[in-house]
């Protein structure tokens, strides 16, 4: 219920202009004006979804193939499971420290693999504006994969086995069986981590805070991580409410669009 | 002829059964590869927090040619690493508690009783699950600051007694689990003379373990690997928790001593490895629960 006051309260205080100590003074959309007047929002914004583009399909991707990998009877399979799941559990300032340790451009263990596999000298990844966002969204990936495996593996091992075994007696391919059967039946499960992945990639904020805090030339720099500054580097808060308003607005848009488009592709039985 | 069938049929087993073992082998080589990118990092941050520091800084990197476990000793000794520790234990414990407490008697308050409004107030409270949390970051950011708690551990642990962050999903989870209690046992208490707090206290909790337990792992975790708290209220360096504490000390103190950091995310990441060891069910009930119910 508080949270529901605070959400009607940091509307108000989007209007406004306050440091905190004094009383807020009410400023009309001038918050909103300097927002789409100022360059550094544009690109702000911009990182924003260059980060959800890379992260979102990175994570999808990934951790479908890590649930129908895991998604049958082995010996040993359970610890295979635990194993990605390790991440999950794991805080994410630990996790950014230890990847930053990896991507060290001189000393770290992922161009040291990167020389010794292809023979290349690798990116300087952190302290590059081109690669500084794939190697958070890399390592973003890395630690959520074992998350969605999980909920994808309960939705697998609720598909109707029957329908898979008279799929495959009708002949069709294990592919076709997949895309024919499998995917309609997970389509539900998939469609909630979709959402999930997307809600979270707008939310991105840890690992700017440990490993870039925006940098290198505000290039890992994204809305939340812009928010947070305003409001507690520069004491703008009422701006810094402002762009969290955008943040809110772009994650509902993209999930109202998001229920638009499931009913092209998510099948309720 | 029969024969011959026979023999085929034999055969054809064994070319299934072994190209099922070409397969699985196939499989295992995946499986393998995946588990070690997955655990790689883990490995080399032990490795790298019991080498030498002037060791960790060359190239191409390698095994220490001789084990420091001094690293550890050094952390705690010449940085608060112990204090850091049992901060991020109080929190953690004492916000855990709260949740337990908030979360289980509004979710028998919404599995047992009627009041006006209770299907909306629910599903408000399940959709503040979606807000993103820099929209009410400053609104309540000042709350806490008008009461007194900015600088202090309560900042963290006071809200969630009222059923501030995971006590949505707690009320969730547990509803979930008081509804499926049949009725009967509950009028037998009443008849027997049982108040609600009673019945509550010796029926509904006793048959909620299970998903209290959930609920205490994933709190545990959500508040020991908590950032954004620890930055928004806590002030001095003997407050801090694990979490920043590391995080002010990889940009501060230990920014030339990779060694020492490496083994103060260990230090961080062991508690939350014992728990998920011991009570690894709990923890995928937990995630599949909202998984499936969403």
């Amino acid at each position: 219920m508080a949270t529901g006051g605070a959400i009607v309260v940091a509307f108000l205080l989007g209007f406004t202009e306050w440091d905190l100590i004094g009383s807020p003074q009410w400023v009309g959309l001038k918050n909103y004006s300097t927002m789409v007047n100022s360059d550094l929002f544009w690109k702000v914004l911009g990182n924003t979804f260059w980060y959800v583009l890379l992260y979102v399909p990175i994570t999808i991707v990934g951790s479908l193939f890590l649930a129908l990998l895991v998604n049958r009877k082995l010996p040993a399979i359970k610890l295979f499971r635990t194993i990605y799941f390790l991440p999950v559990i794991s805080s994410m300032v630990a996790v950014a420290l230890i990847w930053s340790w990896l991507y060290n451009p001189e000393f770290g263990f992922i161009n040291w693999t990167v020389e010794t596999l292809f023979g290349l000298d690798g990116p300087r990844w952190l302290l590059s504006t081109q690669w500084a966002m794939p190697a958070i969204a890399i390592l973003s990936a890395w630690k959520v994969v074992g998350y969605n495996m999980v909920i994808l593996l309960a939705g697998l091992q609720s598909v109707p086995k029957h329908l898979q075994e008279s799929a495959l007696i009708d002949g069709a391919s294990r592919w076709r069986q997949f895309t024919a059967v499998t995917l309609p039946a997970l389509s539900p499960t998939l469609f909630f981590v979709l959402i999930i992945t997307l809600i979270n990639s707008f939310q991105l904020f840890e690992q700017t805070y440990v490993l870039t805090q925006g940098g290198p030339a505000n290039s890992t720099l994204t809305l939340s991580y812009y928010s947070y500054q305003n409001a507690f580097q520069f004491f703008r808060m009422g701006y810094a409410a402002a762009v969290a308003y955008v943040l809110f607005a772009l994650t509902f848009i993209v999930t109202i669009i998001q229920f638009r488009l499931q009913k092209r592709w998510v099948f309720y039985g | 002829m029969d024969n011959l069938t026979g023999w085929q049929e034999i055969s054809t087993t064994r070319a299934t059964r072994s190209a099922s073992i070409t397969r699985n082998w196939l499989l295992y080589v995946l499986l393998i590869g995946i588990a070690a990118m997955m655990v790689a990092p883990f490995l080399w941050m032990l490795i790298t927090s019991l080498s030498n520091p002037s060791e960790a800084y060359t190239y191409p990197p390698s095994l220490p040619k001789q084990w420091r476990f001094e690293n550890y000793g050094e952390l705690f000794d010449r940085l608060p690493f112990g204090t850091f520790t049992f901060n991020s234990l109080k929190i953690s414990i004492l916000a855990t508690l709260g949740t337990l407490f908030s979360a289980s008697l509004a979710a028998y308050a919404f599995a047992r009783m009627e009041f006006r409004g209770k299907r909306t107030l629910y599903w408000i409270i399940l959709a503040t699950m979606m807000i993103p949390f820099q929209v009410t970051m400053i609104p309540v950011f000042f709350l806490l600051k008008t009461l007194g708690f900015y600088g202090s551990h309560a900042a963290l642990i006071v809200p969630h007694w009222f059923g501030f962050g995971m006590g949505a999903f707690g009320i969730f989870l547990l509803r979930q689990f008081f509804t499926t209690v049949p009725r009967e046992l509950e009028e037998a208490a009443r008849i027997d003379g049982a108040g609600s707090l009673r019945i509550f206290w010796s029926i509904m909790l006793p048959t909620a373990r299970p998903a209290l337990v959930t609920l205490s792992v994933l709190t545990f975790m959500a508040h020991w690997n908590d950032l954004i708290g620890p930055v928004l209220y806590l002030t001095d360096t003997d407050q801090m928790t694990l979490t920043i504490g590391l995080a002010a000390l990889g940009g501060g103190d230990l920014i030339a001593r990779v060694d020492l950091l490496m083994a103060g995310a260990l230090v961080s990441l062991l508690p939350i490895l014992v728990l998920f060891v011991v009570a690894q069910r709990f923890f995928v009930q937990g995630i599949t629960a909202t998984g499936i119910k969403g």
